[in-house]
């Protein structure tokens, strides 16, 4: 889809993904041995269906939908995670996720390590992440835990490390989900600072939230989703409100 | 970027228009961040491993190391008559303890990591190849041993003998790295796939030539014992280090052979699974 001529970053067109779940799971060979004579029945769960949208440089989307609606599986497909099973995904610019925060590092690992990992997995040069430890951990406060292996993090605080290397790791977009979920309201006031330094430097950003307070007041635009369909595309605001009026009718 | 038949995931990293010119011109080159994150991966392995020290590392060489000495204790006697048998023994099990090594390391390398694949796209092979730095770290060190035993038995290696064998090194780890690259993405759907192969690696041990002579096998049933990779590895490294016979040219293209279809087979099966991993994790 083209939108004059402003060329998008990202563009979905005509995107389907489905999962096939068995009667029985079978997950070692010994398993799949044991069950030569024994075929399973599989059932198509089609978790996107057709799913076109695109996003404009400095824009932010957010994406709303009940459990199992797609979101998640949309943002692993944008994001490179999942490849689709139909249709096309087009990506213009460097895009650094948010994803599953709290699992995701070493835990035989301290947090300085940790951050050096993922931030090398997020597209950070070593000299960068060097230069700006410092500045990751104050954010996460967890200055005092730097030597810590990663084991005995809490889960806020691991959390709280993945949303400071991602904030300093964002390059053009940003995709999160379940923004702000983690934290106390400091850390929560911070991420929310940095989420609009992060816009008004003109960076584009993709959220999945189930609240609709949090989508109608960080975002443009939003997408409903519903049975793995886009069932609305509009303005956040009123995509809240839709969203709202679904879950209580 | 890979994806299945039919779909189209494509990727223009520059950005026509972002609103934040420091940033991007801050941002790093792509072979810079793939460096780093090789080093990362490589350095963070060692330090997990082995309590980031390098007693921790020396510590993991006792074990290969033991072996060594109670495999000499016992069979030496039985192979009284091989003069080059301690030589012979020494060669091919530390060449055997990388293959062990690595191939472990490198079926679970994916399920491993795999907290990164769910965390951004980058080319995920990295984390595979990266998984057998420790064993090759290992066998560098080893090779030094090898070439102490072999000074002080009077057998010091001439310049041919040591490019061969480091063509025979390079050999084995593309086999590595082959099988890692094909059962890494084998073992997110086959969970017990590393048990398999610890029952092969250890009936590997003894169908390659390891702690007895091939002589000893009737010549007929060499050929299959060849089939076997590490085989004419360390045959051949035998044959250049300690008798000083370089390998003729159709063994040669034959064990390149060997490792360009392991290497191949492994990339095949990692290009059409490993899109998919994540799913499976």
């Amino acid at each position: 889809m083209s939108l004059g001529f402003v060329m998008s970053l990202i563009e979905v067109n005509a995107v389907s993904k489905a999962f096939w779940i068995p009667s029985v799971r079978r997950d070692t060979v010994r398993e799949h041995l044991l069950g030569l004579l024994q075929p399973r029945q599989f059932q198509r769960l089609q978790v996107l269906d057709d799913v076109s949208f695109d996003l404009r440089p400095g824009e932010a989307l957010g994406v709303m939908g009940r459990n199992g609606s797609g979101k998640s599986t949309l943002l692993k497909i944008v994001c490179g995670v999942y490849p689709p099973d139909r249709g096309r995904v087009h990506v213009r610019a460097a895009v650094t996720p948010i994803l599953e925060l709290g699992v995701g590092w070493n835990p035989e690992l301290d947090a300085v390590d940790n951050v050096l990992l993922i931030g090398s997995v997020m597209g950070l040069s070593l000299r960068q992440i060097h230069q700006s430890m410092d500045e990751i951990l104050t954010f996460a406060e967890l200055e005092r835990f730097a030597n810590l292996k990663l084991k005995h993090f809490s889960s806020g605080m691991s959390a709280r490390l993945g949303y400071a290397v991602a904030f300093k790791a964002v390059r053009e977009v940003l995709v999160l989900d379940e923004i702000f979920a983690v934290g106390d309201a400091g850390f929560k006031a911070r991420c929310e600072e940095r989420y609009w330094a992060l816009r008004a430097l003109g960076h584009t950003v993709i959220i999945v939230s189930h609240d609709p307070r949090v989508i109608s007041s960080f975002c443009d635009r939003a997408l409903l989703l519903e049975g793995g369909r886009i069932m609305m595309d509009g303005k956040a605001h009123e995509i809240a409100d839709r969203y709202v009026s679904m879950l209580t009718h | 970027m890979t994806a299945s038949a039919g779909t189209k995931l494509e990727s223009t990293p520059s950005a026509p228009a972002v609103a934040d010119p420091a940033a991007r011109a801050a941002d790093a080159r792509p072979a810079v961040v793939r460096a780093g994150l090789i080093w990362t991966l490589v350095r963070t392995d060692f330090k997990a491993r082995y309590h980031g020290t390098f007693g921790g590392f020396f510590w993991a060489l006792l074990k290969p190391l033991t072996m060594f000495i109670v495999l000499m204790a016992v069979f030496s006697f039985l192979f009284a008559s091989n003069p080059t048998y301690k030589l012979d023994l020494i060669v091919g099990l530390f060449l055997w303890d990388f293959f062990a090594e690595g191939t472990k390391s490198g079926l679970t390398s994916l399920h491993a990591r795999g907290f990164l694949l769910t965390k951004a796209r980058f080319p995920s092979w990295i984390l595979v190849v990266t998984s057998i730095s420790n064993a090759v770290i290992t066998l560098a060190v080893f090779c030094v041993v090898i070439a102490i035993f072999l000074i002080a038995a009077g057998h010091p290696p001439g310049v041919a003998a040591l490019v061969a064998f480091a063509g025979y090194c390079a050999a084995l780890i593309a086999i590595v790295i082959g099988f890692s690259l094909g059962s890494s993405v084998l073992f997110l759907r086959y969970r017990d796939l590393n048990q398999v192969w610890d029952v092969v690696v250890q009936a590997g041990f003894f169908f390659a030539p390891i702690i007895y002579p091939l002589g000893i096998l009737p010549e007929r049933f060499h050929i299959y014992l060849y089939l076997w990779p590490p085989t004419p590895i360390i045959e051949f490294s035998r044959a250049a280090l300690v008798n000083g016979v370089i390998p003729t040219r159709a063994a040669h293209l034959y064990l390149a052979a060997d490792a360009v279809i392991c290497l191949l087979l492994g990339i095949v099966i990692f290009r059409r699974l490993g899109p998919r991993a994540a799913e499976y994790l």
